[in-house]
């Protein structure tokens, strides 16, 4: 148990490093966070076009949690550098799990996503129109910080994929993030989708916890609140044994067919 | 001079064909579509439907541009290529040229894909009243995206994290460049900015050609588009020279 804390603690660090290689606070606020208020802005500009200030809200809220799960989607692009730089093999020869590396390897998102939405929710409310309470905008923090957690544990089964699909590995992050942006009930209730969408939508992170967000921030109860943030719990620890078995079997498979070193 | 911008052309969709990742955004982007025609439909304006078309496809010519022709000349310099472009006696601009426009054309793409998943995913189907203005507007905004990508290609090499530029010029212009919401509705402070982005133009007129009225002022709308085409040509020319000229003196022209 202490080893798996100390790989994670490990893992963990190379993460912050890769954050700060990949920004410094200039090109994170000015380029990246500046690009994400735009994401959202533009969204809730559609609510404006329709002319319905109970859309703008809607999507306001929607969008600035969804840029937490955009961000933290780039966990699959990130787990894939392993197999390029080479250190797959090395990670796989090690005694820790690869599942352990990896989940704290791309940790950096978590933050990255969790400060672009906070960031979000404090500032453009006002400025689009939409009427929220200071302090309900901040309580919601840590329900985000939850929805941050169950999307990653989702990122990393599909970064799993992404290693075994190493020329994919942009377009399954991307195409796993618009599906998220479409089912979840970002834009629109997951009650106007089919009903086979519909229940896929519940097995999917973000379901549940945007629905705790928007509860917090509405008319919601504590019930609400509460359920909502149980079930995406419940749903990120399933992503989570998944992933587990995703990586088990990537390493399983790779040392019998001999497609770890830098097999694509 | 039309042979090698031909030939940069053919070199440009092979590359392409080679390298799928370089298509990304005609896969992801025209599916916003979904999502914007979402939006409407559950707001009861599926009326606003070609927004959501016109804006998505907008969207992907814009992130194609960026993604790919933002980074030609970045990525012959870490393939080790740009010192042969640049110490060939052909004028490496009108391959560049070359190479954007193929990128361009490819990206139109997006047009297609958004009315295919438009009338797929939600049986939307619109007319178009203004076939033959709409056709000429596509090729203007052609015209002017190759320009506007000519400043990308070198800008990219001075940038110390392209990348995050890259990513970072997306949905900024996407909202100041009017594509799903006319820059009418964007704050009047902002709306001086977004008549200096030619996508601003482009997509007003192409909305335009989708509506029974007749377009006002077609022409000098179309002039505008090519006119800031063309003021992107003549930056990105001299851009190119002077990124060109930087990277020789100090000598990185092979390093990234």
């Amino acid at each position: 148990m202490r080893n798996t804390a100390r790989v994670l603690r490990y893992a963990f660090a190379s993460a912050m490093a890769d954050l700060r290689a990949t920004y410094t606070w200039k090109s994170w606020g000015l380029a990246w966070l500046l690009r994400m208020l735009f994401q959202v802005t533009l969204f809730a500009f559609i609510g404006k076009l329709i002319g319905d200030p109970r859309v703008v809200e809607y999507l306001v809220i929607g969008n600035s949690v969804f840029i937490t799960a955009d961000v933290v989607m780039l966990v699959c692009a990130s787990t894939s550098w392993e197999r390029m730089s080479g250190t797959l093999p090395l990670l796989v020869a090690s005694p820790a799990a690869p599942f352990t590396v990896f989940t704290g390897r791309s940790a950096q998102w978590l933050l990255d996503g969790l400060a672009c939405s906070t960031i979000s929710l404090l500032v453009l409310p006002p400025f689009l129109g939409v009427q929220l309470p200071l302090g309900t905008r901040l309580a919601v923090v840590p329900l985000i910080a939850v929805i941050a957690v169950s999307v990653y544990f989702f990122g990393l089964v599909l970064g799993g994929l992404a290693l075994r699909a190493m020329a994919a590995r942009n377009l399954i992050g991307r195409v796993g993030s618009i599906g998220l942006m479409l089912l979840t009930g970002v834009q629109v209730p997951v009650s106007f989708w089919p009903t086979p969408l519909e229940s896929l939508a519940q097995l999917l992170p973000l379901t549940h916890g945007l629905g705790a967000v928007r509860a917090a921030l509405g008319n919601g109860s504590a019930s609400d609140v509460l359920r909502g943030i149980a079930l995406e719990v419940v749903v990120g620890v399933g992503w989570a044994l998944v992933a587990a078995f995703t990586y088990w079997r990537l390493t399983a498979s790779g040392r019998r067919d001999g497609t770890i070193e830098f097999g694509g | 001079m039309i042979g090698l911008f031909l030939a940069a052309m053919r070199f440009q969709a092979q590359v392409v064909r080679r390298e799928p990742d370089y298509l990304m955004s005609l896969v992801t982007i025209p599916l916003l579509t979904v999502a914007f025609l979402a939006i409407m439909g559950n707001a009861g304006r599926a009326d606003l439907a070609p927004y959501a078309v016109v804006g998505a496809a907008l969207m992907t010519i814009w992130a194609t541009a960026l993604f790919v022709s933002g980074e030609l000349i970045d990525a012959d310099r870490w393939e080790g290529t740009l010192e042969g472009v640049l110490a060939a006696p052909a004028p490496y601009q009108v391959a560049y040229l070359g190479r954007i426009a193929t990128v361009t054309v490819i990206s139109f793409l997006g047009l297609v894909e958004s009315a295919l998943i438009a009338w797929l995913v939600f049986g939307v189907t619109f007319p178009v009243p203004h076939a033959g203005l709409l056709v000429l507007t596509l090729a203007c905004t052609a015209f002017s995206m190759v320009g506007t990508a000519s400043i990308m290609a070198p800008l990219f090499v001075l940038a110390r994290s392209a990348r995050i530029f890259q990513n970072s010029l997306s949905y900024p212009f996407y909202l100041l460049g009017g594509t799903v919401v006319p820059v009418v509705l964007l704050p009047e402070w902002l709306r001086p900015v977004s008549k200096a982005i030619f996508l601003s133009w482009a997509s007003d007129l192409l909305r335009d050609c989708l509506r029974a009225e007749e377009p006002v002022a077609a022409p000098a709308r179309l002039g505008v588009i090519v006119g800031l085409g063309v003021l992107g040509f003549g930056i990105g020319h001299l851009l190119t020279r002077a990124v060109f000229k930087r990277v020789r003196e100090n000598g990185s022209v092979g390093f990234a």
